[in-house]
């Protein structure tokens, strides 16, 4: 019996993901869009945000979490990820719409539980950048714990494509294999007997559907083509394109393909040089995700500035400050501050960067992004001001149900274990070696002169 | 193209370094009859099914009675059964038993990776299991000593390998083996190293894609027969075509799905296309039953289980400090994740699910012992029976033949001493089809001491172009077996500096040189007496099968 409620309490620890109804007493509230409340309750019922006031009284039933003295956000959204999923790059071909970061979606990384450390409940995992068109993104919620990584969509958020410009598709295609994209011209052409193409297939679709319902009619259908069926889904506005850029002469050649295939929505993945596009982006209504102040790390990566996200969002350009990367994803309310320091901006456009405008560019902007009544209870409740350098995310509640709770923390939030796997041991001992002051600089110095 | 041309010499001289000799020789016990009486037995017709003392009749390679009180036909020749146990036959759910692995060819680079020709991106469901059956492949011989009596084969490849069959462990030919040709069409989440697609989320694209283009191209094909005027003909496609019998649901999809997200996303193809599915070699499924069961799948589990490295189990009270402790608390992790493969049987048996077992990734050797591990974590023996006989012939399809010891089924039949799951239990007899193999259970030493190595031996290795011989003499200094190796393709004698016998098993390597091109053999055999039977390795090539024969001594 010891046994068993032993293995129960591990049990109980390991999965926390029973939804709640839950009162937030009394915090400092960052709506992102309605301002700043102090001393105001959050009440959270049915996953949703249902009142938000002062003196709320917790109906019975209700867990109620003391947030006097602390400071209640939106969840952090990062539209630039590819955590929890086993394939990223289909890089064979340089046009490969029809797969789907979606089917290979991994619940088990703890790198999703890491970043639900850090505030995050709602990622964009997205395909690699090898492909001038690239592969079908997810967007995900964090509801770490589940299995059955059907549980980890969040359901009815919009469909969504990488493309990708510049040196990435060129080396992989052009470079690697002589084949056309070798050049920024030949990215274009891609992208345009692409569009191309998925028009003529269209209107191939178009005509026989058409014509079938005629009496009489005799005729032989298009091929199934799942490639140019998707893409004729990105032409008429159902998949978002979200597409991977560094140079200010490649992001405007992007936005003309657009204009002249009809392309409304886009939004550009990390843009370094978009100040110097920013009103055109503006204009066209295209939105940027950038680095708060990651670049040189190949060669069309070295015009750029930690301004770039301040610069776009005073031109009106729909911003956001994304990760990429797992562990700037654990801290990204440190890089949203960092455009306090460059570019000045205030709390609220600084907290847009990483909450509201992520959500507008994946199109989830009413369900997610801010506090307000009746969206999802996606909260991240902070021990100091999120842009303080001093703050510590506290808990971290996805759909109202709570995933993290730093004062419930286990030492091993693995959900699945190979049992055949060695232990690796950290030794706190050894390892001061003084050759550790240059280590991974080699591979630094490929990154800069193979152009990796 | 270098390696190419060496590869085709090796293999050629290998072929001209042995002669043809004489016929083949047969391991099944005299035909003076096809009637067998296996009398005074314990009977297990199925799980939870049990005559002791009964009598088992087998003619012309089917079941004809079974019970108390049967008479035993005049011309039947008699196993005496007293203290043995007869079982139904094992069915194999998902393997390669018998299946030869193609030859790597040196292919020319593909000059563009995205649009490879289909055979080399693993797309080749057009091809038939039965044209890469061996009768020979000693794994044959394996399984069915450990009571496997019939298996589910598929072929070697990529993510569409081709189709498989159901095979008997025993024949002549390849067709002989076959029970039921083109019965599933076998496919893996594996993509290529280097063409489309290279990710698992590019072969299920272009899974879909397929699939959606052979219901499209079988429609109008339905549309074109009807009425061929004014039509273009539709194209003959065989990749397409071969999913027909899918999309008719007249066979199912055999989808090897060994991880939890493998079978999820197995069952997303399957939700989404709609054919019959049957998930084998599933080795984390425990937390897949709910789903699995919904979607109506068959599952085979896998009889591999991650190894039980028995810990030294250091109980010193010792002051632990914090690596230590956390140290533990990994390793009962570990632990917790060890029960769970090996209670998985248990887990589905409680979740209700009828399953089968899958030897595809299983060394032989283990498959005993790992029976006898999920016995011990859940399983009854019943159950355990039950998935190796009447539920994996229900699955597949086979119930009126097979899975149960009933009148008018194939006399597939094992015959062991001691209940089969006991740690001690010997399989002795293996029936397939009526045809009774009889297997070594007595004392391997006592056996050694009989086998008189020393002498010559003719050697005869059947390669696909014919038989072929050389001759081995082995004599035997300190304790120890030496040889040399001769024939008439041999430039020169090789020497076998030596030559290992283990019970019954001989194995021996050496350097031959045919024609200035050395080359490095290495033969693993059984001995029965005078003759001895294995195959023989070409180190970078083939292996091929090869028997010996004892030279009687001449007297001088």
């Amino acid at each position: 019996m010891k046994k068993l409620s032993i293995a129960l309490l591990l049990i109980s620890v390991m999965y926390p993901a029973v939804a709640q109804n839950i009162l937030i007493k009394n915090g400092t509230v960052l709506t992102v869009t309605k301002g700043v409340l102090v001393n105001t309750d959050v009440l959270v019922k049915d996953g949703k945000i249902s009142q938000l006031g002062k003196n709320i009284t917790a109906p019975t039933g209700y867990r109620i979490l003391d947030a006097s003295g602390k400071f209640v956000m939106p969840g952090i959204i990062d539209a630039h990820s590819h955590e929890g999923i086993d394939a990223i790059n289909e890089w064979s071909t340089p046009v490969t719409a029809e797969v789907f970061v979606g089917d290979a979606l991994n619940p088990f990384q703890i790198s999703l539980y890491r970043a639900l450390a850090g505030g995050v409940t709602t990622i964009h995992t997205m395909h690699g950048s090898a492909n001038a068109i690239g592969g079908q993104c997810e967007t995900i919620k964090l509801r770490y714990g589940v299995k059955d990584p059907k549980e980890l969509i969040m359901n009815g958020a919009p469909r969504t494509i990488k493309f990708a410009l510049g040196e990435n598709p060129t080396r992989v295609h052009g470079g690697g294999n002589a084949i056309v994209p070798r050049t920024r011209m030949g990215v274009e052409f891609v992208m345009r007997e692409s569009f191309s193409k998925a028009k003529e297939y269209s209107a191939a679709w178009d005509t026989y559907t058409k014509n079938k319902t005629q009496k009489g009619f005799r005729g032989t259908p298009p091929e199934y083509n799942y490639r140019l069926e998707t893409l004729a889904e990105v032409l008429k506005g159902n998949i978002l394109i979200h597409c991977h850029s560094y140079r200010a002469d490649e992001i405007y050649m992007m936005l003309n393909v657009c204009k002249d295939f009809g392309i409304k929505k886009i939004v550009f993945q990390h843009v370094n040089e978009g100040f110097k596009v920013a009103p055109e982006l503006a204009a066209f209504g295209a939105m940027a995700s950038v680095f708060s102040d990651w670049w040189a790390y190949k060669f069309e990566v070295y015009y750029s500035t930690a301004y770039n996200a301040a610069i776009l969002t005073r031109n009106g350009v729909t911003t956001s400050i994304n990760s990429d990367d797992p562990e700037l994803m654990r801290h990204l309310y440190h890089e949203a501050s960092k455009t306090q320091k460059y570019g000045g901006l205030k709390d609220e456009e600084a907290l847009a960067l990483i909450t509201i405008n992520p959500a507008k560019q994946l199109g989830i902007e009413d369900r997610v992004g801010s506090i307000e009544v009746g969206k999802e209870a996606d909260i991240s409740i902070f021990s100091a001001h999120p842009l303080s350098i001093y703050a510590v995310p506290l808990i971290t509640i996805v759909d109202g149900v709570v995933r993290f709770d730093r004062e419930k923390d286990p030492d091993d939030m693995r959900i699945y274990v190979d049992p055949r796997a060695e232990i690796d041991m950290a030794d706190f001992t050894e390892g001061h070696d003084h050759d550790r002051c240059m280590q991974g600089a080699e591979d630094m110095f490929d990154t800069l002169f193979r152009t990796n | 193209m270098e390696t190419f041309y060496h590869k085709i010499t090796v293999v050629f001289l290998v072929l001209i370094a042995f002669v043809p000799a004489w016929g083949q020789e047969e391991r099944e016990l005299g035909s003076v009859s096809r009637t067998y009486a296996i009398t005074n037995v314990t009977i297990i017709q199925s799980p939870g099914r049990q005559v002791d003392g009964g009598t088992l009749v087998i003619k012309d390679g089917l079941i004809k009675s079974v019970g108390k009180n049967i008479a035993v036909p005049p011309e039947a020749i008699i196993i005496k059964g007293d203290s043995l146990f007869v079982y139904a036959g094992f069915i194999d759910g998902l393997s390669r038993v018998g299946v030869v692995k193609p030859r790597e060819e040196i292919r020319e680079k593909i000059k563009d990776p995205g649009n490879p020709p289909p055979d080399r991106a693993g797309i080749s469901p057009y091809v038939d299991v039965r044209n890469f059956l061996n009768t020979a492949d000693k794994n044959i011989e394996e399984l069915r000593a450990i009571g496997f009596t019939t298996a589910h084969v598929v072929p070697y490849g990529g993510m569409l390998p081709g189709q498989s069959a159901i095979i008997s462990l025993a024949g002549k030919s390849a067709d002989d083996m076959v029970l039921v040709p083109v019965s599933s069409l076998y496919s893996e989440l594996t993509p290529n190293e280097r063409v489309y697609p290279v990710t698992v989320i590019g072969v299920m694209a272009k899974w879909r894609e397929l699939y959606r283009q052979a219901v499209q191209a079988k429609s109008y094909e339905a549309v074109y027969a009807s009425n061929r005027s004014g039509l273009e003909p539709p194209a003959t496609n065989r990749i397409l075509v071969s999913f027909n019998p899918v999309i008719d649901k007249r066979i199912p999809v055999l989808f090897k799905a060994e991880k939890f997200l493998d079978i999820q996303r197995v069952l997303a193809l399957q939700s989404d296309l709609g054919f019959s599915l049957l998930a084998g070699d599933i080795k984390e499924g425990w937390d897949a039953t709910t789903k699995l069961k919904a979607s109506g799948t068959k599952v085979f589990l896998s009889l591999d289980l991650p190894e039980d490295k028995k810990k030294d189990d250091k109980k010193s009270e010792e002051k632990k400090d914090t690596i230590t402790v956390e140290k533990d608390q990994l390793e009962k992790r570990k632990d917790e994740f060890m029960a769970k493969h090996v209670g998985q049987a248990f887990a589905y048996q409680q979740a209700g699910i009828s399953f089968g077992f899958a030897t595809l990734s299983v060394k032989t050797r283990d498959i005993q012992p790992n029976l006898r591990r999920m016995i011990k974590a859940g399983l009854t023996e019943d159950q355990a029976l039950a998935a190796l006989t009447i539920n994996s012939a229900q699955l597949l399809g086979l119930s009126d033949r097979l899975g149960s010891l009933d009148p008018g089924k194939i006399a597939n039949v094992i015959i062991s001493e001691r209940p089969y799951f006991h740690e001690k239990s010997k399989v002795k007899y293996v029936f397939v089809e009526g045809v009774p193999y009889k297997l070594d259970s007595k004392d391997s030493k006592k056996e050694e001491s009989k086998i008189q190595l020393e002498g010559d031996w003719s050697l005869t290795a059947t390669t696909p172009q014919g038989k072929s011989e050389s001759t081995l003499n082995i004599t035997k200094t300190e304790g120890k077996y030496k040889g040399k190796l001769s024939g008439n393709q041999l430039t020169e004698t090789a020497e076998v500096n030596e030559i290992k016998l283990e019970g019954r098993k001989l194995n021996f390597s050496c350097l031959i040189n045919v024609q200035g091109q050395q080359m490095k053999i290495t033969i693993d055999a059984t001995v029965e007496g005078d003759f001895f039977k294995g195959t023989v390795q070409v180190e970078g090539a083939d292996s091929f099968p090869v028997e010996g024969k004892k030279v009687p001594k001449l007297n001088r």
